[in-house]
């Protein structure tokens, strides 16, 4: 124990040490500063909107005369709400969206609307505690370590300081493990404030705390098989870094494009062309093409597929939902190509520390891509809810009701 | 002169003995060649798939048969940005924005389909092309090679006996400059085949020869740095320390904090947000399917009295038709409006995230990079307004088609009457009011001059490096 406070002693006295303690802490409290604004700043904007669209839907619904109407001109706001820890990754937010607004038409046409941020932004990305830690803190782990044996040895110490300790590794095990403790500390204790603020939970931090542990003591095992060959400082230095970059610039990049290769995607814009074709094409077919293949999805309203005048609304929004399920085929496989690369990655990101480290916490801050895949099968779904809810009003041609309109389903995150 | 040379090759010769030089260049060069190939190809092969898509889009318009204009506003079209030449070097932002754009009446959509979107996320720095590989690998690289230029002379006692020689201090520097310049230029190399690919593929030479110059600033501003730390510098390791933090602050801390002080700072406003503070002034300019829509009626006194008739349907011409060029007029009008307040706002994020070029050289070099290359924020910009100009001629064509041909009768009755529909029905002729698009990069010039902002900063860090490494080396002591 008194060696532990000695060497802490030593430690601290070193203004190296101590600068980069100080960046370290600096960085993640400026990481979880920043990451606690902007999911602020999404949270007003959320519920900014929630607050126009509520109003906007009442206005437009007053204006309405009969069901297809109400159904053409509301439109419907759907939001993915960031969670209680999504400052700490904002991970896929800048890049895909996280709120849209929705009408009763062909959905295929709607769902891929893209509403992100500044493109700008996303190309550089955010300066957030995922961000930290698992790129710049084994920088930092590396300038703190790279010389712990290399510097004594330089000195002249190293065989004396060797023979005067019990054990023959001791004291370089007990000086870099309390300097891996200190910025582990220092990175952690910024989470844990920011935890606290935005009412994350206990199991969250915990697990997250562990994670940044975990890839620092990996960082600090490279650190160590490199200090180990007994080179220079400088030589270490360069060969972490070495190690750095092709862990967490190289292989990332790397695995990204193999997985992209090894699982092609269909041509988004030939889902949105497939759908327009079909609903447009609707208009000059015979409304039985229409009506039989809705009927197929749809037997409950057989009984209702008589369709007389040039245009009705059931027909109107038969032919949308057959131009969903024209496209659904090609649809499903973007989807599916979508996750199953995601999984890939997944799978691939132990190859890379960093990216694992990375993931594991934008999964944990549901920020990741499975999350805003799961955001548009949530929309999918409110979309099904707001067919269900129409539909027995349009088909079997329900006289309209105003008030009813406002019995229209919510979206619930 | 010749001392310089000697200095500068002696220097060159150190390396090729070091082991960690050569295996640093090495794996700079593997990377560096397999992200040129890669890049090359996908954008090469997404140019081509878009201008097919481009021109099948506008087959397939053509090709529509004759039915009533107004469906036609809602078919649509689509438009395509293909990627310009010099994305082979810089992708830029065209993996964010997506890359396609659905035209229709009355409605502004956002691009769809982003790569990044879709792409498996793996943190990092994102894909390694070649802008990524010489903003963030190639300084690194030189660090490791010439951080001891100088300050080896001084570790090993050689500087003393140097001097004692009769070389001076500037010589010194100068040699020790022309060697890392020499390693630098070599790295260039790729970059100055991939600018001449681009002019072969039909990009403007000035803008070629401007991308391959912001790199060679780039790389000299790292050059002039290195050689100054370590001429001051007392120690090998302090020289790299103080190197790699300064590489550390310029590639990973300084953008990224950029990006997040200017988002707070000017906050952003999404489409969803703009669309629904739009609502109330769209209202207020009636529904352009809705010909009785009081928001129309000045406009049918004001043709009542034009064409001295009582009622609409006497009108020579289709008032369904005048009303949705009309609506479709002041409704595009004032989505401009928004649109162009919302790009308005996204530059001026842009750019109070691009002051932070005077921190940092990476940040400085990437913004001036995309925006020589064409595949920067203004660009986007341009796509959208160009799209948008392409969709309200068309929509206007139509418009104006439904306005001149259909029988006004026949268009109010065409819900009920099947008859009345088949006369409101025009020929398919009609639809070749779409003009062709094709997206075009801008002239180099404006182009230089939205990169201008960011070269600057460049070159006074260069001009700063080298005033200081020349001052100190001219008092250079062992």
């Amino acid at each position: 124990m008194k060696g532990v406070a000695r060497e802490l002693a030593f430690l601290l006295r070193d203004r190296g040490v101590l600068l980069f303690l100080v960046v370290a802490l600096a960085a993640s409290s400026v990481a979880v500063l920043l990451g606690v604004v902007e999911v602020a700043q999404q949270r007003a904007t959320i519920a900014e909107l929630l607050a126009a669209d509520r109003a906007e839907r009442q206005v437009v619904q007053a204006g309405q005369t009969d069901w297809g109407g109400a159904a053409y001109y509301t439109f419907h706001l759907t939001v993915d709400e960031p969670t209680n820890f999504a400052f700490a990754a904002l991970g896929q937010r800048d890049v895909s969206p996280w709120k849209h607004r929705i009408r009763l038409l062909a959905l295929e046409g709607q769902i891929y609307e893209s509403d992100a941020g500044n493109p700008d932004f996303a190309l550089i990305g955010r300066f957030d505690y995922a961000f930290v830690v698992s790129l710049l803190a084994p920088l930092l782990l590396i300038l703190l370590l790279h010389d712990v044996r290399s510097s004594e040895r330089a000195a002249g110490r190293y065989e004396w300081l060797s023979a005067t300790s019990g054990r023959e590794r001791s004291p370089w095990r007990m000086r870099s493990g309390l300097k891996v403790a200190l910025l582990t500390g220092c990175l952690l204790f910024p989470l844990w404030i920011g935890g606290l603020a935005s009412n994350s939970g206990a199991g969250v931090l915990a697990s997250a705390s562990l994670l940044t542990a975990l890839h620092l003591l990996f960082w600090w095992g490279v650190c160590s098989l490199v200090d180990r060959c007994g080179w220079t400082s400088s030589v270490n230095l360069v060969a972490a870094c070495g190690v750095w970059l092709l862990l967490a610039v190289i292989a990332p990049a790397a695995i990204q494009a193999a997985v992209d290769a090894s699982i092609p995607l269909p041509d988004g814009g030939d889902i949105v062309l497939t759908q327009r074709e079909a609903v447009n094409d609707a208009w000059d077919l015979p409304k039985e093409a229409t009506m039989e293949p809705f009927v197929a999805r749809h037997p409950e309203w057989e009984d209702h597929m008589e369709v007389t005048r040039p245009f009705e609304w059931k027909w109107y929004y038969a032919f949308q939902q057959v131009g969903d399920q024209k496209a659904e085929e090609i649809s499903l496989a973007y989807r599916d190509g979508r996750q199953r690369r995601e999984s890939l990655a997944g799978k691939l990101s132990w190859l890379s520390p960093p990216a694992w480290m990375e993931r594991s916490l934008q999964r944990a801050a549901r920020t990741d891509g499975r999350s805003a895949l799961d955001y548009e099968d949530r929309v999918r779904q409110y979309h099904a809810e707001l067919r269900a809810w129409y539909y027995p009003k349009l088909f079997p041609g329900l006289p309209f009701d105003q008030d009813r309109l406002a019995g229209v389903p919510e979206y619930s995150d | 002169m010749s001392t310089v040379l000697t200095i500068a090759s002696g220097e060159i010769r150190l390396w090729r003995r070091t082991r960690v030089a050569v295996l640093a260049v090495s794996v700079f060069a593997i990377v560096l060649v397999v992200s040129c190939l890669l890049t090359a190809l996908r954008i090469s092969k997404a140019a081509e798939e878009r201008s097919r898509q481009q021109a099948a889009a506008e087959e397939t318009f053509l090709s529509q048969p004759e039915r009533h204009p107004h469906r036609m506003v809602h078919y649509g079209h689509y438009a395509f940005r293909p990627p310009p030449p010099l994305a082979i070097v810089d992708p830029g932002v065209d993996a964010m924005t997506g890359q396609s754009i659905f035209l229709e009446g009355h409605r502004q959509n956002t691009a769809m389909f982003s790569d990044a979107h879709a792409s498996a996320d793996l943190g990092g720095l994102g894909s390694l092309t070649p802008a990524l590989v010489y903003q963030f690998l190639l300084p690194l690289l030189l660090i490791v090679i010439g951080h001891a230029v100088m300050v080896r002379e001084r570790e090993a006692r050689t500087l003393g006996p140097l001097l004692a020689q009769g070389v001076t201090g500037r010589q010194l520097y100068a040699g020790k400059s022309a060697a890392l310049l020499g390693v630098a230029a070599v790295m260039l190399v790729p970059m100055l085949l991939m600018s001449a690919y681009g002019v072969l593929w039909g990009e403007s030479f000035a803008a070629s020869l401007g991308l391959f110059g912001i790199y060679v600033a780039y790389a000299l501003v790292w050059c002039s740095a290195i050689v100054l730390v370590s001429t001051l510098g007392k120690a090998r390791g302090v020289a790299l320390g103080i190197l790699a933090s300064l590489w550390l602050t310029s590639t990973l801390v300084v953008p990224p904090l950029a990006v997040a002080t200017a988002d707070v700072a000017v906050p952003s406003e999404g489409k969803a947000q703009s669309d629904l503070r739009m609502q109330a002034e769209i209202r207020k300019l009636g529904d352009g399917h809705n010909a009785a829509d009081p928001a129309f009626a000045k406009l049918r006194a004001n043709l009542l009295a034009l064409y001295d008739v009582e009622d609409v349907a006497d009108l020579p011409i289709n008032f369904r038709g005048v009303v949705a060029q009309s609506s479709e007029a002041s409704l595009t009008e004032l989505m401009n409006r928004y649109a162009e307040e919302r790009m308005a706002l996204e530059l001026r994020q842009s750019s109070r995230a691009a002051i932070f070029g005077w921190l940092s050289p990476t940040m400085a070099v990437s913004s001036a990079s995309r925006a020589v290359a064409g595949t920067d924020l203004g660009t986007h910009h341009r796509f959208m307004r160009e799209t948008e100009a392409l969709r309200f001629d068309f929509v206007q064509g139509l418009n104006r088609v439904h306005a001149q041909q259909l029988a006004y009768s026949d268009d109010i009755h065409r819900s009920r009457d099947p008859d009345a529909e088949r006369r409101t029905r025009v020929s398919a002729e009609n639809w070749q009011v779409l003009e062709s698009f094709r997206f075009e990069p801008d002239p180099a010039g404006p182009r230089w001059r939205r990169a201008s902002a960011s070269v600057l900063p460049l070159l006074a860090w260069l001009g700063v490096f080298t005033v200081l490494g020349f001052a100190s080396s001219g008092r250079v002591k062992p």
